[in-house]
């Protein structure tokens, strides 16, 4: 079967592109590094397989997104490559593309916003362009998919074409080339040879790596040393690297001259004008905070709550009864009514009704992402970042965190120095993602009624201080070396289209609703059983279940912290699974038919003050089962993986602690 | 031409050609070098940063941001 490849610089539409020529869905955002790992789909017309690869600017990667593409390009071999060039930003873009003509496979060259280039008043002459770099160009807007279909047309097409003939001569660089070339004569399973050659003279990392068990390193270096040595001689940029790329920039700049006409460019102006506002030197920060506060006031007061207590309603009342009486005809035994009604209902539609503030607030995180804002708040941040040891990039899997940990761990890949990508890593966990969003929900709306987006609000301060604060702490004394750098891309705003919004909410609101009908309900049965069962058999009083007596065990630990109680014990233990589990379990412990009642319940068991270290506990406490895993997968190491966990414990203890006994002394119980 | 001083000297809405870019981060340098920021580029001053926080610049249609302390290191020649 066809496979091919899309290439192409960060945030030029790939992934964009990808979702119209195939059938499958992956995550688009207006930043630089959205995707960080290789998505595979099938092209609609069944001719084969497209890879999505992470944007590149060149074939050297910096970060480990690039060293994917690098990467796949050493090892596979693609019937063809589609290279994504954005039509505004075109020198930039062509110097991948030479590289990725070089290569040597079949290419095609996808113009990309040529919308965005034309408004700007940049004007491409496709056909100059064209027949100077000898392959097919196709003009495209991805977002709106138009272009696409030529695309699907073209790639059938291309398995018959010819390779690309485009040869630069590198000069005082050619005898090296060629010596490197005979080198390789005798290796099999190799790339177009002269490009492995020149990536290896550039010092290209991967190609480096990938080869050095195959040929002798000490003569491609004797190679490139002579060479070097006559660069030199010749007055030339005396490392070869530099030389390569400065035969590049030369190509293009007279390839520019002649095939684009900028003299009516305009410059950015929407964007430039937000820019003033909204990265200003002194407003920009107050901006964001503002912009952090109506997305809580939006996602609980304003319009969350309201549908979630429709939906509460709902659930407890049609859903339920028609589920007893449904259950009432076929005559279930009391066994099988319990499970459904007390354990199933209970705690899996508990954590549904939070769906609208979820969905809410994956809407307005997609629309932060679509815009070109994420960038901004990266910018904005950096000074307070660099004073704790990272970089403003890391920011934004912050962000992303608040939706879920799990692809905001992943998104870290992004940032460039090893030190920061960890650290990064292992502080995400403190973003309060939505999943944490119930807990809050329940005993906000119990304590603080008045205040709620506030007090949520305060638990993601909280969670962010304490980022920032670890930050300072693990930088000093456990990953102290090189300062951390940086480095952002500013993209045009964009009004997202509500298109990309709805399908952009709904893919991360499915993992949620995945989740309830997968780890959610298995909990909800498991926890239900143990509270249904204990040493004295099935159907015993809840307080000697076994799920009492697990609870029990953790409940003089949390006494200090005002929840030492065992329905809180066993809530935490099982929140391990997914946090909205936590409010699963309680629906099930204190099993109240609707939302109202489980308030009513909770209101009796905790005082205001506990209410708020607990959810300062659960906010802290661990990364949940999926964070882990991710955790684990992305940093290799079970050290650091543990570790996460464990300075997570630790902080979620003494911060709870603090809370409630420094409450008490002022009298706040 | 003109005699080349510090990029960060250059006013908002300015533009300048970069002459050296000194001490630099090998990652930075690629990373600029991958944006078209090299000697002889043109380079537009746009805004200062939050709170002594990055600078945003421009080349060739590109807007970023880099930190104060690396954009000393780059001096231009003022266009």
């Amino acid at each position: 079967m066809s496979s091919f490849a899309l290439v192409g610089n960060p945030n030029t539409g790939k992934t964009s592109l990808f979702n119209t020529l195939t059938t499958s869905y992956e995550y688009v955002g207006n930043w630089a590094g959205v995707t960080v790992e290789k998505k595979i789909g099938d092209l609609k017309n069944g001719g084969g397989q497209l890879v999505d690869l992470p944007g590149i600017y060149s074939l050297h990667p910096l970060s480990r997104d690039e060293s994917v593409a690098a990467q796949y390009l050493m090892e596979e071999t693609p019937s063809a490559l589609i290279n994504i060039v954005d039509a505004s930003q075109l020198e930039r873009n062509l110097t991948l593309s030479i590289q990725l003509l070089e290569y040597g496979r079949p290419i095609i060259l996808g113009l990309n916003m040529m919308d965005v280039a034309a408004n700007r008043g940049i004007h491409v002459d496709i056909h100059r362009l064209q027949e100077q770099l000898g392959v097919p160009i196709i003009p495209l807007v991805a977002r709106t998919g138009k272009g696409s279909s030529k695309v699907l047309s073209t790639l059938k097409e291309i398995p018959a074409a010819a390779s690309p003939e485009l040869k630069l001569d590198y000069g005082a660089a050619e005898a090296a080339i060629t010596d490197i070339e005979s080198l390789l004569a005798t290796t099999s399973c190799l790339p177009n040879h002269r490009w492995v050659a020149l990536q290896l003279l550039a010092q290209n990392p991967v190609i480096l790596q990938a080869l050095s068990s195959k040929i002798d390193m000490n003569l491609v270096n004797d190679i490139s040393k002579n060479c070097e040595e006559q660069l030199q001689q010749m007055g030339l940029p005396s490392s070869l690297p530099d030389w390569i790329r400065s035969v590049r920039t030369e190509f293009i700049e007279k390839l520019c001259s002649s095939a684009m006409d900028r003299s009516s460019q305009k410059p950015h102006n929407l964007t430039e004008r937000l820019d003033n506002i909204l990265t200003h030197r002194y407003f920009g920060i107050p901006i964001f905070l503002i912009f952090m506060f109506l997305l809580f006031k939006v996602t609980f007061d304003w319009i969350g709550n309201p549908l979630s207590d429709v939906l509460d309603g709902f659930i407890s009342g049609p859903v339920s009864d028609g589920i007893n009486k449904a259950l009432d005809l076929v005559g279930a035994s009391s066994f099988t009514h319990a499970l459904i009604v007390d354990g199933i209902v209970a705690g899996v539609g508990g954590v549904l009704v939070f769906i609208p503030q979820i969905f809410i607030l994956f809407l307005i995180i997609s629309f932060i992402e679509d815009s070109g804002y994420m960038a901004r708040v990266s910018l904005l941040m950096d000074s307070l970042m660099e004073a704790v040891g990272l970089n403003g990039k890391a920011f934004i899997p912050f962000i992303i965190g608040f939706g879920c940990n799990v692809p905001a761990v992943m998104s870290a890949r992004s940032i460039e120095q090893p030190k920061d990508r960890l650290l990064t890593t292992l502080l995400i966990p403190l973003m309060s993602c939505s999943a944490r969003l119930p807990v809050y929900a329940l005993f906000a709306g119990v304590f603080f009624q008045s205040h709620q987006a506030l007090v949520v609000l305060s638990m993601y301060v909280l969670g962010i201080a304490m980022a920032l604060l670890l930050c300072k702490v693990f930088s000093s004394y456990l990953l102290k070396n090189e300062s951390s750098v940086f480095i952002v891309e500013l993209p045009p705003y964009r009004l997202p289209q509500g298109r990309t919004l709805m399908r952009g909410t709904w893919e991360k609101g499915k993992g949620f609703l995945r989740k309830a009908g997968t780890l959610i309900l298995g909990g909800s049965v498991l926890i239900w059983l143990l509270s249904y069962s204990g040493p004295g058999g099935f159907g015993v009083e809840m307080n000697n279940s076994f799920l009492a007596k697990i609870g029990g065990l953790m409940a003089p630990l949390l006494a200090p912290l005002g929840f030492g109680t065992w329905q809180s014990g066993s809530s935490l233990l099982t929140g391990f699974l997914a946090k909205e589990i936590v409010v699963s379990t309680m629906n099930i412990i204190y099993h109240v038919p609707n939302m109202e009642g489980l308030q009513g319940q909770i209101a009796h068991s905790f005082t205001s003050l506990q209410a708020f270290s607990f959810m300062a506990f659960v906010l802290l406490y661990t990364p949940c089962l999926a964070t882990v895993g991710v955790i684990r997968k992305e940093t290799s190491s079970w050290r650091w993986t543990i570790f996460s966990i464990g300075y997570a414990v630790v902080l979620a203890y003494l911060i709870s602690l603090i809370i409630y006994q420094g409450g008490h002394l002022l009298g706040l119980s | 031409m003109n005699q080349p001083t510090q990029l960060l000297n250059l006013k908002p809405g300015t533009a300048g050609s970069i002459y050296a870019i000194k001490e630099m981060n090998p990652i930075l340098r690629q990373r600029l070098y991958d944006l078209g920021v090299h000697e002889g580029s043109t380079v537009f001053m746009k805004q200062r940063g939050p709170f002594g926080g990055p600078i945003t610049l421009e080349c060739n249609g590109q807007l970023f941001g880099i930190r104060l302390k690396e954009a000393k290191e780059i001096e231009v020649s003022i266009c």
